[in-house]
């Protein structure tokens, strides 16, 4: 047997969950269970419901992924995730002096937007809500990652190398948001900030398949799969570097000077939670459910991993 | 329990004192040489290699400085236990990469501050084995040593105390041996490999070697298996020259200045160099006269500083009469390969790096490539592995929430395969500049034949443990790990930049020690290899003093290993059967 033979979570080919997706119980506006949200009706492209995250309480409910049991949109939630009630700061006191510092003022103090300008962020914000979407978070736990991405640019920390075939990374991410809107011209004649959730998803993937249809020239001066990676890297490192994302997937946080003593069978320390899974499916008809492989499945463009392991 | 048993952790180090961990501490200030002082030898980087040399040569009782382009750090106040807010660990200067298998830089492979990459590494430690050293004569590829396995054998001995490496009692590989201080309990990941590899019949080594304290050992705690090995250790339970040797070395005269960044090597008359020109803390121009310079820069490093240090009479860069300076670069492959698991891992608890297979190391006549690969447990936390599954999955969006949602489902195994040295595989000069108008480096990277067989093979091999323990889903992102070469090592002048003692063909006071020096690199971690070199480097530095002094032409003959020399307290320590052979110096 191969390792593709495996399949532990069944996706049919689009990345549609509709077989998992029981009829609505009360038919309605507010319910789910049809199809994420498009807004091209007849070829017209009405104004957009999506909102940028942050300003609206749940988000519109069609965003939201969908609990496969019941059928029905999941609430957006303190915490998402199979570990409730698993909350890495309520440990913070175990913590060294200075990991505390630099976890708590990544958390209290959000740096403002300095290297973005206004219609960049807007742009910004709409592609991070599409590129780690946070639809199922509610408004106070929804973690700003626009702007630690700004912070990094604002300041020029780079990663300690560049690509040859790349600009320098803040010329990459402008030139980036220049071709994400051409493409969103191109696919759907609007600005992709007007688009809905699922066209949003259906330009993004054009890049990470590596076959943008706009944007030539800017794509003779950058490889598309790099700046996907170098678009996605930065969106992860904000995402996952905060205290909320590691409550959502059970990681231990910070653990100096206290340490791990049970380290067998994936049991939990005292102050950690057990798993509580949960089924639940992206939101219908969400490109970004298929897992397709980055560059297309031609492999052309193989991207390499960035991270030290060992 | 809500509050800590001895209330929150507060590690306020006293003025003057520098905190190494919480138990280790070394007093500043310490010994400060003039500028125009000449001293004996000037140490360009204090990081795996030149650690290890700046301690030896200080306790022989040379005048030793050694300049480091980063921060001398106090691990209590400039350590964290958190993956973003390690980013100053690594070398974040620009380089440029390319070629048609370009490699990943920064966080993925160097360091910059004391201790340089043994700060952020995450601590295996085996040996490379006999065969590394015969590649071309036993397998018809790459190019044997100027040194064999047994020139360095002693050294490797020595360094596995004075780090110390814990691992099993007998390991079986290459020249089998065996480790004074016990293996490792092992965590999730390790048993998976553990199960896989047990299921398959392919042995296993467990629990190391690692370097890594399975006790606590001198002032130096052992380790709480709290797995931020890459993000350096806080607790000083790993080793990086910062904690094992760094001490002993100011404590025997050293100067380190740290915020230092070396920009040339000077060459003065008679084809000697009489020192460095450095950018000093404040970003001033300053110099330091030394009779013996040696590079420990890393494989990107030093071959860009012997090339920015091109002067007249050596148009090509210094000791460049071969050309190969900056040639023959190589990079392990590190295939990250991830297995999907009912049960939960944790891939977060212990250190990544626990287990080992060197099953596939020497060449198989069975396979299609020449040399093999040993595969290691690796443990990414959250943002690696999200960065991880970007790549391995295609995953984004919904499906990276998703897939990160069973990040404790996970657990990734690490190839570690040889790649030969190849000539276009090679550090340049790049036209951009860097913050003091210095060229920065190029790094070109492609695969050969071999090389890439040989990673196919291997993910799959990894692939097959993975099913065999059990995993429901495998993956794999491509990697490559551990630049070394590009300064390399050899007999022969017109093919090498340095012989078999790190000295330079061309100029006889200019030394390169460090990973660049690697003709091969085996399919073993390069760590320890560096330090042992490093050893017998300072170990021949010593026994040519009078030559040194004298300024006479140097021996080349290979000296008695000096078993004297270690930090106080490492050899001997807490082992028995090793009680006793560590003198005291006079
Ligand atoms: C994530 C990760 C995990 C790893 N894990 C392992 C492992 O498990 N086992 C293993 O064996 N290896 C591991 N490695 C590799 C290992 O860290 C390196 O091979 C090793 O540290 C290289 O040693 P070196 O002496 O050549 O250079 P370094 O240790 O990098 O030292 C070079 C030093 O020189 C300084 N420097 C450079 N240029 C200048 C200049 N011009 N002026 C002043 N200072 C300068 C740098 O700041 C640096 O401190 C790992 C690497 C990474 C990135
Ligand atoms: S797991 Fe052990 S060696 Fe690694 S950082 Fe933690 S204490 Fe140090």
């Amino acid at each position: 047997m191969s390792a593709a033979d495996f399949n532990p979570n069944p996706i049919p080919e689009q990345g549609v969950y509709s077989s998992a997706v029981a009829p609505a119980k009360e038919p309605g506006p507010t319910s789910a269970g049809n199809k994420l949200k498009s807004n091209r009706i007849d070829g017209i492209i009405r104004p957009a419901t999506f909102e940028e995250p942050g300003t609206d309480d749940e988000g519109p409910v069609e965003n939201l992924p969908v609990d496969v049991k019941i059928g029905q949109p999941l609430k957006s939630r303190a915490q998402p995730g199979y570990y409730p009630g698993y909350n890495t700061l309520s440990q913070q006191k175990f913590w060294d002096e200075a990991t505390r510092k630099v976890v708590l003022s990544r958390v209290n103090e959000v740096p403002p937007i300095r290297f973005f300008t206004p219609p960049e962020h807007k742009l910004m914000l709409a592609i991070c809500a599409r590129l780690l979407p946070q639809d199922d978070r509610d408004k106070e736990h929804k973690i700003p990652i626009v702007n630690y991405i700004d912070d990094r640019l604002y300041h020029d920390r780079i990663e300690g190398y560049r690509f040859e075939d790349m600009p320098p990374d803040r010329e990459a991410h402008r030139l980036g948001l220049e071709a994400i809107e051409a493409i969103a011209h191109k696919m759907y004649g609007h600005s992709f900030v007007k688009l809905g959730p699922l066209e949003q998803e259906q330009v993004l993937q054009t890049i990470h398949d590596g076959n943008p249809p706009a944007g030539e020239e800017i794509w003779q001066r950058m490889s598309v799969v790099r700046y996907w990676t170098l678009l996605m890297q930065d969106a992860i490192e904000a995402y996952y570097a905060h205290p909320y994302a590691w409550d959502e997937i059970g990681f231990g946080g910070p653990a100096y000077p206290r340490g791990y003593l049970r380290q067998q069978n994936g049991m939990a320390e005292p102050w950690e939670k057990d798993e509580q899974p949960y089924p639940w499916n992206a939101p219908p008809g969400s490109p970004s459910a298929g897992y397709k492989p980055l560059g297309g499945a031609s492999g052309k463009q193989t991207p390499v991993g960035q991270e030290g392991t060992h | 329990m809500k509050e800590p048993l001895l209330g929150s952790f507060k590690a306020k180090p006293e003025p003057g004192e520098h905190r190494l961990g919480p138990i280790q501490e070394i007093h500043v200030p310490m010994r400060k040489y003039s500028q125009d002082e000449e001293v004996d030898f000037c140490i360009v980087g204090v990081g795996s290699a030149g650690g290890v040399l700046l301690q030896r040569l200080a306790r022989a009782g040379f005048r030793v400085v050694g300049l480091e382009a980063g921060p001398f750090w106090n691990t209590e106040r400039d350590w964290v236990s958190d993956e973003a807010g390690s980013y100053k660990l690594y070398w974040n200067d620009l380089r440029i990469t390319g070629g048609k298998n370009p490699l990943a830089l920064g966080a993925n492979n160097s360091g910059h501050g004391v201790g340089g990459g043994s700060v952020h590494w995450a601590g295996f430690t085996p040996r490379f084995h006999p065969s590394d050293f015969r590649v071309c004569s036993r397998d018809g590829v790459g190019v044997d040593w100027p040194i064999s396995y047994w020139d360095l054998k002693p050294y490797y001995a020595l360094l596995e105390k004075e780090m110390p490496v814990a691992g099993p009692a007998y390991y079986p590989w290459g020249d089998p041996h065996g480790y004074t201080y016990g293996p490792h309990p092992t965590a999730g990941v390790s048993n998976v490999l553990v199960n896989g590899c047990t299921r398959l019949g392919i042995g296993v080594s467990i629990g190391g070697p690692v370097a890594i304290n399975s006790g606590s050992h001198a002032d130096r705690p052992h380790c709480i298996y709290r797995g931020f090995c890459i993000q350096g250790c806080k607790v000083g339970a790993k080793q990086s020259t910062l904690v094992s040797h760094v001490p002993d070395a100011i404590n025997y005269g050293a100067e380190i200045r740290d915020n230092c960044m070396v920009s040339r090597i000077e060459m003065g008359p008679q084809g000697r160099v009489t020192g460095v020109t450095y950018y000093d803390p404040d970003k001033k121009e300053a110099r330091q006269k030394a009779r013996v310079v040696i590079v420990c820069g890393y494989a990107i490093e030093t071959p860009r500083l012997l090339l920015n240090s091109a002067c007249p009479g050596w148009e090509q860069g210094l000791a460049n009469s071969s050309g190969t300076v900056g040639k023959y670069l190589m990079a392990q492959a590190g295939n990250v390969v991830m297995g999907r698991f009912d049960e939960l891992i944790r891939m977060y608890k212990g250190p990544p790096a626990n287990s080992l297979t060197e099953e596939f190391y020497e060449t198989d006549p069975k396979h299609d490539f020449a040399r093999g690969f040993a595969v290691q447990t690796v443990g990414p936390l959250p943002i690696a592995f999200a960065k991880q599954m970007m790549v391995a999955k295609g995953a984004w969006g919904w499906g990276l929430r998703r897939v990160m949602m069973d990040y404790n489902h996970w657990a990734p195994l690490g190839v570690l395969g040889e790649i030969l040295p190849w000539e276009d595989n090679t550090v340049t000069l790049a036209e951009e500049k860097d913050q003091f108008g210095l060229p920065v480096a190029r790094v070109t990277f492609n695969l050969h034949d071999n090389d890439r067989k040989l990673i196919n093979f291997a993910t799959k091999k990894v692939e097959d443990i993975l099913i065999a323990a059990g995993a429901r889903e495998v993956v794999q992102e491509q990697r490559y790990a551990h630049l070394v070469g590009a300064c390399r090592m050899g007999s022969d002048p017109k093919t090498s930049v340095v012989d078999g003692f790190g000295q330079s063909h061309d100029i006889p006071n200019l030394f390169v020690c460090d990973g660049s020096i690697l003709p091969t690199q085996g399919s073993a971690n390069p760590g320890l290899t560096i330090q042992a070199l490093a050893a017998r480097t300072a170990d021949y530095l010593i026994s040519e003093r009078e030559n040194i002094l004298e300024g006479r032409p140097f021996s080349r003959i290979s000296p008695p290993v000096r078993h004297d020399l270690s930090p106080e307290g490492t050899s001997g320590r807490g082992v028995p059967r090793l009680k006793g052979t560590a003198l005291k110096v006079k």
